[in-house]
């Protein structure tokens, strides 16, 4: 008898948690996805993947192209060596700019949102990260001398902007979401002053809880802006 | 026997509960780790900005191409001369010290004048090298091909700072009010993306700050003005 009640008694606990458990889910699902996948919505998608691979396929084809034209320049180069110290500005500018992988040592920083839980502070939007959080990092960082950054692996250039739009940051016209790591090639001893007491990433630990970690390194590698540059406006004045 | 049919019931129900509990955590870490970047999960909206964005990052792709293209052929051509060769060399030099910021540019674009000032109930509205530095980032984000501060050009490596929030350094040079932000660019999509409603020369007017924008057919920037040296990174 006894036992009948206790296996009564378990299944049912169990049959509740379970119920608990779907009825969470389902609504966590509605949330999310359950916007209809209406026939344009996903004849969009179609179209988008398309072009995305579309553009990716250009990308490669241009990369290509530039591998090309960079021989022919050393080609060149060795047949003429008036052009040597031309060719080395090239070779410089485009790392400056962004065009080229690098690597060389820096620091490596990591962050995310707080894990404080937001139903115990005022206004749990400051337990996010920000685009103007991401953006006073980066100031930081060319501040302390960084010759190269690059974000979640999209590496800034001249024309990069931050853009907030909701729980992901736009940058480079590309998604990216928390937690962000922000790698800088420079003198590590340098960039690492951004953990100063009362500096930016300590305000963010301190004052609001963020996630900050910030790792030096003899060896980081920043991958070449994955886009293309080129200015239809601004023209060159002698 | 009734003992042991009840023992099978029991043992049945034990397993579909253990089967159910265990879908129901891979689910719950299904949508734990669902990428919201995904265009997977992104709305028809957003699909639509998306694919604007796109086909317009593929024109301008496609454009690159043509033009790179062009100069590879000219590479090849069989039987060039010393002197065409050079041109070539030297016409990617220019290239790369126009987008690095090596030369003096002009071209369409805006004028934004930024002031400090005192508001009529004696608060002093100051423009902080935060403000600028915002600004730059929408200026960017609407496009902007050359900017400078105070005629101090920004570049990839630029950085605005500020002593006690008093003195404002852009490269390491001292500025002071008014600032002079000049960006060159669509001028009309530059101007109408900040003084929108909520863009941020609106945002900024309406706070109180003193600020002004003017669009032109011909902004000029100067180049920056110190070696541009790479010490600690090496191509890969």
């Amino acid at each position: 008898m006894t036992n009948k009640k206790l296996i009564s008694i378990v299944l049912g606990v169990m049959c509740f948690a379970l119920t608990v458990a779907i009825c969470i889910q389902v609504r966590s699902v509605q949330n999310s996805t359950t916007v209809s996948q209406s026939y344009e919505e996903s004849n969009l998608r179609a179209e988008v993947l398309r072009y995305q691979e579309r553009y990716e396929n250009i990308l490669k084809d241009i990369e290509d192209l530039n591998d090309e034209i960079n021989k022919q320049i050393d080609e060149a180069t060795q047949e003429n060596s008036n052009l040597e110290d031309a060719q080395s500005q090239i070779k410089e500018g485009n790392m400056i700019i962004g065009t080229t992988d690098v690597s060389g040592p820096g620091v490596i920083i990591t962050l995310d949102d707080s894990t404080t839980d937001p139903t115990t502070v005022f206004n749990p939007n400051d337990l996010l990260l920000h685009d103007l959080d991401i953006l006073s990092v980066v100031n930081e960082l060319k501040n302390t001398g960084a010759e190269a950054i690059s974000i979640n692996d999209q590496r800034l250039v001249t024309t990069s902007s931050i853009q907030c739009g909701g729980a992901i940051i736009n940058i480079n016209g590309q998604r990216v979401g928390a937690p962000f790591e922000i790698k800088a090639i420079g003198l590590p001893e340098n960039l690492s002053n951004l953990e100063r007491p009362g500096g930016y990433l300590d305000d963010l630990r301190e004052k609001y809880q963020m996630q900050v970690k910030l790792e030096k390194s003899n060896n980081i590698t920043i991958p070449r802006y994955s886009g293309v540059i080129t200015f239809e406006h601004a023209k060159t004045v002698e | 026997m009734k003992k042991k049919g009840k023992i099978t019931v029991t043992i049945t129900i034990g397993i579909a509960v253990l089967a159910l509990s265990t879908v129901m955590f891979m689910q719950f870490k299904l949508v734990n780790e669902t990428d919201i970047t995904s265009i997977e999960n992104m709305r028809e909206e957003e699909l639509r900005t998306e694919l604007a964005n796109l086909k317009e990052q593929y024109d301008v792709a496609n454009e690159q191409y043509e033009q790179q293209k062009q100069t590879l052929e000219q590479y090849q051509q069989q039987e060039k001369s010393d002197e065409e060769t050079s041109k070539l060399v030297q016409d990617e030099l220019d290239n790369v010290n126009l987008l690095l910021g090596k030369t003096n540019v002009e071209g369409e674009g805006v004028t934004i004048t930024l002031r400090d000032k005192e508001s009529e109930d004696g608060e002093f509205l100051i423009i902080t090298s935060d403000i600028l530095n915002i600004l730059v980032n929408y200026l960017k984000l609407a496009g902007a091909e050359a900017i400078s501060i105070n005629d101090e050009r920004i570049i990839n490596t630029s950085d605005i700072a500020t002593i006690n929030e008093t003195l404002i350094l852009v490269n390491q040079q001292r500025i002071i009010g008014p600032y002079v932000v000049k960006a060159i660019g669509d001028k009309t999509y530059l101007e109408s993306t900040l003084v929108a409603r909520g863009g941020y020369v609106d945002t900024l007017q309406r706070q109180g700050y003193d600020v002004s924008i003017e669009s032109s057919d011909k902004v000029e920037i100067p180049q920056y003005n110190k070696d541009i040296t790479v010490k600690y990174m090496q191509q890969n």
